[in-house]
């Protein structure tokens, strides 16, 4: 609890100093990706995609791309550029500071992330849905939400586990596993975020109805659990995630080799 | 005790940080002393409690130093290396550190306030960091280290880089927190930088612990080491040919033609000698310079015995 009252002081003043004009420029242009991406595809189709199609398409530019991008940009580099900057020192000699430091900074990531998934998801179901637009903006929305939410403590846990290389380790994690081991049907993909996004995209734009009776290949990408036990999961990853963060920063040596003269 | 560190040693792989310290501080003043490479950072760094020892144990204040809020509440820290937030003014850095002190806004604003004024700036303390000379950017560093009255202040070579003006107003500042009857643990290279604040060192050198105590008392140490005497004299070479013949000199280097370096482990007896022989008109001299009890000499000498070379 000690550690919560500090967090709203690293959140006000991290999110002050992201406030600057090339970062609204990239979280802008960002934001305007998806929509303006679909709305190409969809004048050079010339015809209005399917209901599934068109869902498919939003989820994976919104939620997945998008929002993925915005929180890999502000939350895998927020320990790393402490250390780098050999500001680390100066919260590591505060009491509960680091733990104030990640959490502060992970909520400046989802809370910059958000406004962007959720007008890149909302624009872009505007763009693609000639039917049911209610339906497709409240589970692109909900799922952008939860896309923030999830892979800004995936890629801050990734920055605390190795900070020197955060950035590569972030790319090589959001290609190698969410993209490549998310699609392979095992218990691997269980493990990883997209396919939770993924069979909540299933359930929310009724995608099984009609097709999970009992297609066992269908089955093994989706899986029968509800909507609210993936939410849980996805939640419950998240929470794993900070707290494995979390203990990496309190029993790891974060001290830069710089700092010391010997 | 302020700080007790016991069989204290720190390696980074098979590099050595510190070697085997031992030593108890009192609350009061205290320099650390050292050359570049000394183990000076490493030692703050476990005494901050920011690295682990890896043989041996370290209380500071009575606590295990390794995350600690309830020693961190306690403790104020000038670290060696800048890393401050270009794009923020001093009073917004300073404040937000005071908050994650554990202060609520309006109290940690209060208390930035109070520290800023203290190192005189808060003429400047709206402007971005980045437009500070190195000497502001100093002395806002040791604003955040002291805004929340922390009762053991440590600091890192916090002269480094500074002109004299702003030396010395550090110093008076210093001074004005020791007279308040808190401690202060400072690290240098410099010696006569801590010796206007202190009359306590630690002398350190490769990672080991070469002395500790006042300078009279590590000056106790020295007692038969040899001490250098530098003479102007007339018949220089005559002279040193007698000082030799009575086995008053270790050694003796003619530096000038009027000049001796003599080296000696019986500073008495050559005293003796040479009051001697002036006062019988045998010999002019007209400079004697002995090395003086300055922590330098005192410190040169230590050093030389830990490289074996006294």
């Amino acid at each position: 609890m000690k550690a919560l009252r500090r967090v709203p002081a690293v959140f006000g003043f991290e999110w002050r100093r992201a406030l600057t004009i090339p970062r609204l420029s990239w979280m802008l242009a960002l934001a305007a990706f998806a929509p303006v991406l679909l709305m190409l595809v969809r004048s050079a189709a010339g015809s209005p995609p399917p209901p599934m199609v068109a869902a498919v398409f939003v989820y994976v530019l919104a939620p997945g791309v998008v929002c993925m991008m915005s929180v890999f940009l502000l939350a895998t580099p927020a320990i790393s550029a402490e250390l780098e900057g050999r500001s680390w020192v100066y919260l590591a000699v505060r009491p509960y500071g680091l733990l104030a430091v990640l959490l502060g900074k992970y909520l400046v990531a989802v809370t910059w992330a958000l406004p962007v998934g959720l007008t890149s998801a909302i624009l872009s179901s505007v763009v693609m849905a000639d039917t049911e637009l209610p339906r497709m903006v409240a589970v692109q929305s909900g799922l952008a939400a939860l896309s923030c939410i999830a892979y800004a403590a995936v890629f801050l846990l990734i920055g605390v586990l190795a900070p020197k290389r955060a950035m590569v380790f972030g790319v090589v994690y959001a290609v190698g596993v969410e993209v490549g081991a998310a699609f392979i049907p095992a218990a691997v993909n269980l493990l990883t975020i997209q396919h939770r996004l993924r069979c909540l995209l299933v359930r929310g734009m009724r995608m099984d109805e009609g097709v999970a009776e009992r297609n066992p290949v269908f089955l093994s990408y989706f899986g029968d659990e509800t909507a609210t036990w993936h939410i849980f999961i996805l939640l419950a990853m998240t929470a794993s995630y900070l707290i494995a963060a979390a203990l990496i920063l309190h029993f790891r040596e974060f001290t830069a080799a710089a700092e010391t003269d010997t | 005790m302020l700080i007790e560190l016991t069989n204290v040693t720190r390696l980074y792989g098979i590099v050595i940080g510190v070697n085997d310290i031992t030593l108890s501080l009192p609350n009061g003043a205290h320099g650390l002393l050292g050359p570049n490479g000394a183990g000076k950072s490493t030692l703050l760094n476990l005494i901050t409690g920011q690295l682990r020892p890896t043989i041996g144990s370290v209380r500071v204040l009575g606590f295990p130093p390794r995350r600690s809020p309830e020693l961190l509440r306690r403790l104020g820290y000038l670290p060696g290396s800048e890393g401050m937030y270009a794009d923020v003014s001093a009073l917004e850095w300073v404040t937000y550190l005071t908050r994650i002190q554990g202060f609520d806004r309006g109290a940690a604003k209060r208390l930035a306030l109070q520290a800023l004024e203290r190192v005189q700036l808060s003429e400047h303390m709206h402007r971005k960091i980045s437009t500070f000379s190195r000497g502001m950017r100093q002395r806002t560093r040791l604003a955040q280290a002291i805004a929340h009255e922390p009762e053991f202040l440590i600091l890192d070579e916090p002269f480094s880089g500074l002109d004299p003006i702003a030396r010395h107003a550090m110093t008076t500042l210093l001074q004005q927190w020791i007279a308040e009857g808190r401690s202060l643990l400072i690290s240098s290279h410099v010696l006569h930088e801590i010796e206007s604040l202190t009359r306590s060192f630690l002398l350190i050198s490769g990672g080991r612990l070469l002395a500790s105590g006042s300078t009279e008392e590590i000056s106790s140490l020295l007692i038969d080491i040899p001490s250098e005497v530098r003479l102007r004299v007339g018949a220089a070479r005559q002279l040193a040919a007698e000082m030799l013949n009575l086995e008053l000199a270790e050694s003796i280097r003619i530096a000038a033609a009027d000049e001796l370096i003599v080296t000696t482990r019986s500073a008495l007896l050559l005293g003796q000698f040479l009051r001697c022989v002036v006062s019988e008109g045998r010999y002019l001299i007209t400079e004697m310079r002995a090395s003086d009890d300055s922590l330098q000499d005192v410190f040169n000498s230590l050093m030389k015995i830990h490289r074996g070379m006294a």
